[in-house]
């Protein structure tokens, strides 16, 4: 039964070797070339990808202690970002940040959790308002739900839910959102949705003011790396923005709700592989499964 | 009522269970989406962080990830080491431990949706007639010590030299890309993602095959042993190390004659601690004890064990409960035949 243990373990690692030699070769390609990040970075500056209203939320530094988040206000022009923390009973619950040259800072210090983070720009009979969420990783979060719903402008658009800690949007997959104005729930509304990789689409909310978004798939191959950085756990993103527009007496009302994204879940991942991974090692447990003649109580095998 | 609802120890746990296996696998999905931030994020069981439903998650990510990106970077510049590194790692670890005094490694034996996964997967073993692997006294003590290298390995060191730049940044979390728990919960909510393979480095991709070879063969292994992961579980020795902190004690008498003859209990205990039979006062409280109560139930003298809180007994074993519960199961699991009582006027008594 050891001897079975230890096959296993060799055909383990044989293969894992083989796919290795394998996948090592790849990354290599893209990554490692200097001009590749420097690629990624112009993109980075590039900020036409969208003509509606956004907010770009940057982190700089490179560990915790440094790190500073800075939010910069695109296609649209405020002199403050008013900043909803989600416990609502904390009177530092709404504040506003005043936007100075290359945005404003968010205060790493506010309170834990969902942040829903706006500027406005209000510009005769136009409304303008671009919003974001950002999760200040803090223990001890409040249930943002209520945040998420109290009313804040004319013209919204609120997550329903937003992924949680340690989640975010991913091609291929649905995410809910309600669409509302002056607090009540807005049917039949279109909501227009656009990404940095450059697709577009438009949804429709139905009788309760829901609309489903559908992530695109729209990630290229050759971008493998481009954007990862030590924040995002080096994994790959883009940009979308949800936006929607309303007329009522004579008053415009444009509002936008930006937020990152991700490559498929089965992104750089494979399937069949992990099946076989399992099969394999359920394999290497049948020998358990078998009826000893003597039947006596005897060793026991692991795979520690 | 309650009696004839939860005639047994074994059956209040595995009602709570089942109860906590639905908490923390579908948790999110039943109390909603931010429940997970919202209750302990440090629980002393694997609850997994990876599972899009789950109500909660485990303490061995938190403490993976304040050692890669506080902890082991703060070490390389050095002039940063402040009190800011520590204090989520004392908030998390507190945090915890708040949960924890309270059930000590009752986390283990009721609370962990792996831990039950692996009963019911045993519990289906007996059905199938499989055998039972054990550890006898001899042998067990070779498979003890790779609970506390995993956690030193793969929960602590790896992490730390990942935030340093000693190891490759990939080896950040190497417990959780190895563990068995975030592939079984992820799959009890239909999610195939976790079960698929890594292949964006090489790291990733030797530890996700690793970790999918370690989980296929411990749902077959569970069929006929009793907790196989258990015994090299990081967060057991982690647990290991609060758990003369907390209250919550199993508590064996100082001395019992007839124990060396006896062994009941050992034959009982899912994780082959044979000192519950040989040892005792608090000797007889080992490092791999899962609370799960067993010994206790199948102890057939009264009182030699014991679980008790701050000294209060809260289940003490009884010749009278051990008659009973032999003829239910087996010390072993194995569940015995239905019984119909046809003592008049006495309802059929069910096994569970
Ligand atoms: S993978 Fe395991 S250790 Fe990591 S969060 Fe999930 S249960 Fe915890
Ligand atoms: S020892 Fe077993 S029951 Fe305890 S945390 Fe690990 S897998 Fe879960
Ligand atoms: S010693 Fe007793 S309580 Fe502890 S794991 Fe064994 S049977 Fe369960």
């Amino acid at each position: 039964m050891k001897n079975n243990g230890i096959l296993i373990v060799l055909v383990l690692l044989a293969v894992s070797t083989a796919q290795a030699a394998e996948t090592a070769t790849r990354p290599s390609a893209t990554m490692g070339e200097p001009g590749h990040d420097h690629a990624a970075m112009m993109r980075k500056a590039k900020t036409s990808w969208t003509l509606y209203p956004t907010l770009k939320v940057r982190m700089s530094g490179d560990s915790r202690a440094t790190q500073v988040i800075t939010l910069a206000p695109q296609n649209i022009v405020a002199d403050v970002i008013e900043d909803y923390s989600n416990d609502l009973n904390d009177e530092k619950a709404h504040s506003k940040l005043p936007v100075g040259m290359g945005g404003a800072k968010f205060d790493r210090s506010a309170k834990g959790g969902f942040h829903m983070l706006a500027a406005r720009e209000e510009n005769g009979a136009n409304v303008r308002v671009a919003s974001t969420v950002y999760y200040n990783g803090e223990r001890g979060a409040k249930n943002p739900t209520a945040m998420f719903m109290q009313q804040k402008h004319e013209l919204e658009i609120i997550p329903q839910p937003q992924p949680r800690e340690h989640s975010r949007y991913r091609a291929n997959e649905d995410w809910k959102f309600m669409v509302r104005l002056n607090g009540k729930p807005l049917s039949g509304q279109k909501v227009y949705l656009e990404t940095s990789n450059g697709s577009m689409s438009e949804f429709v909310s139905d009788a309760q003011g829901m609309f489903v978004m559908h992530v695109p798939d729209d990630f290229k191959a050759e971008e493998e790396g481009g954007q990862a950085s030590a924040h995002n756990h080096g994994r790959r993103g883009a940009d979308l923005v949800l936006a929607t527009e309303y007329v009522e007496q004579g008053k415009s009302y444009l509002t936008a709700l930006n937020s990152n994204y991700g490559p498929d879940a089965f992104d750089q991942r494979n399937l069949a592989k992990g099946a076989g991974f399992v099969l394999l090692g359920m394999l290497g447990a049948v020998p358990l499964l078998r009826k000893r003649k003597t039947e006596q109580k005897g060793e026991e095998s692991d795979n520690a | 009522m309650l009696k004839t609802l939860f005639p047994t120890l074994g059956r209040v746990r595995f009602t709570v269970q089942i109860l906590m296996l639905f908490l923390t696998v579908y948790g999110g999905a039943l109390l909603g989406s931010y429940t997970v931030d919202r209750i302990s994020q440090a629980l002393p069981a694997l609850s997994c962080a990876y599972d899009k439903t789950t109500g909660d998650h485990c303490i061995l990510i938190v403490n993976q990830h304040l050692l890669h990106h506080r902890v082991g970077e703060a070490l390389v510049n050095a002039q940063n080491f402040t009190l800011k590194v520590f204090i989520p790692v004392v908030m998390s670890v507190g945090i915890f431990f708040m949960f924890f005094f309270f059930l000590n490694k009752m986390f283990c034996g009721w609370v962990c949706p792996l831990g039950t996964v692996q009963e019911l997967l045993y519990r289906i073993g007996r059905r199938l007639g499989r055998p039972l692997n054990r550890f006898n006294p001899k042998n067990v003590g070779r498979v003890r010590p790779v609970k506390w290298l995993m956690l030193l390995v793969l929960v602590l060191a790896l992490p730390v030299m990942a935030g340093m730049g000693v190891v490759s940044n990939e080896l950040g979390d190497p417990f959780c890309q190895v563990c068995p728990s975030r592939i079984a919960t992820t799959l009890l909510t239909a999610d195939s993602e976790q079960i698929a393979v890594r292949t964006s480095t090489t790291v990733n991709f030797a530890l996700g095959a690793l970790g999918n070879a370690m989980f296929g063969f411990i749902i077959i292994a569970a069929l006929a042993a009793r907790q196989p992961f258990c015994r090299i579980c990081p967060l057991l020795s982690w647990n290991a190390l609060f758990q003369k902190l907390s209250p919550m004690r199993l508590v064996k008498k100082d001395a019992h004659e007839k124990c060396e003859k006896c062994g009941v209990c050992e034959k009982a205990c899912p994780m082959d601690i044979h000192e519950i039979g040989t040892q005792f006062g608090k000797k007889a409280f080992h490092e791999d004890c899962t609370l799960c109560g067993r010994c206790a139930e199948y102890c057939p003298d009264d009182d030699v064990i014991q679980i008790k809180f701050f000294g209060i007994r809260l289940f003490g074993s009884s010749r009278e409960y051990y008659k009973k519960r032999v003829k239910l199961e087996t010390p072993e699991g194995t569940q015995k035949k239905r019984v119909i009582s046809i003592h008049p006027g006495k309802p059929k008594t069910e096994n569970e």
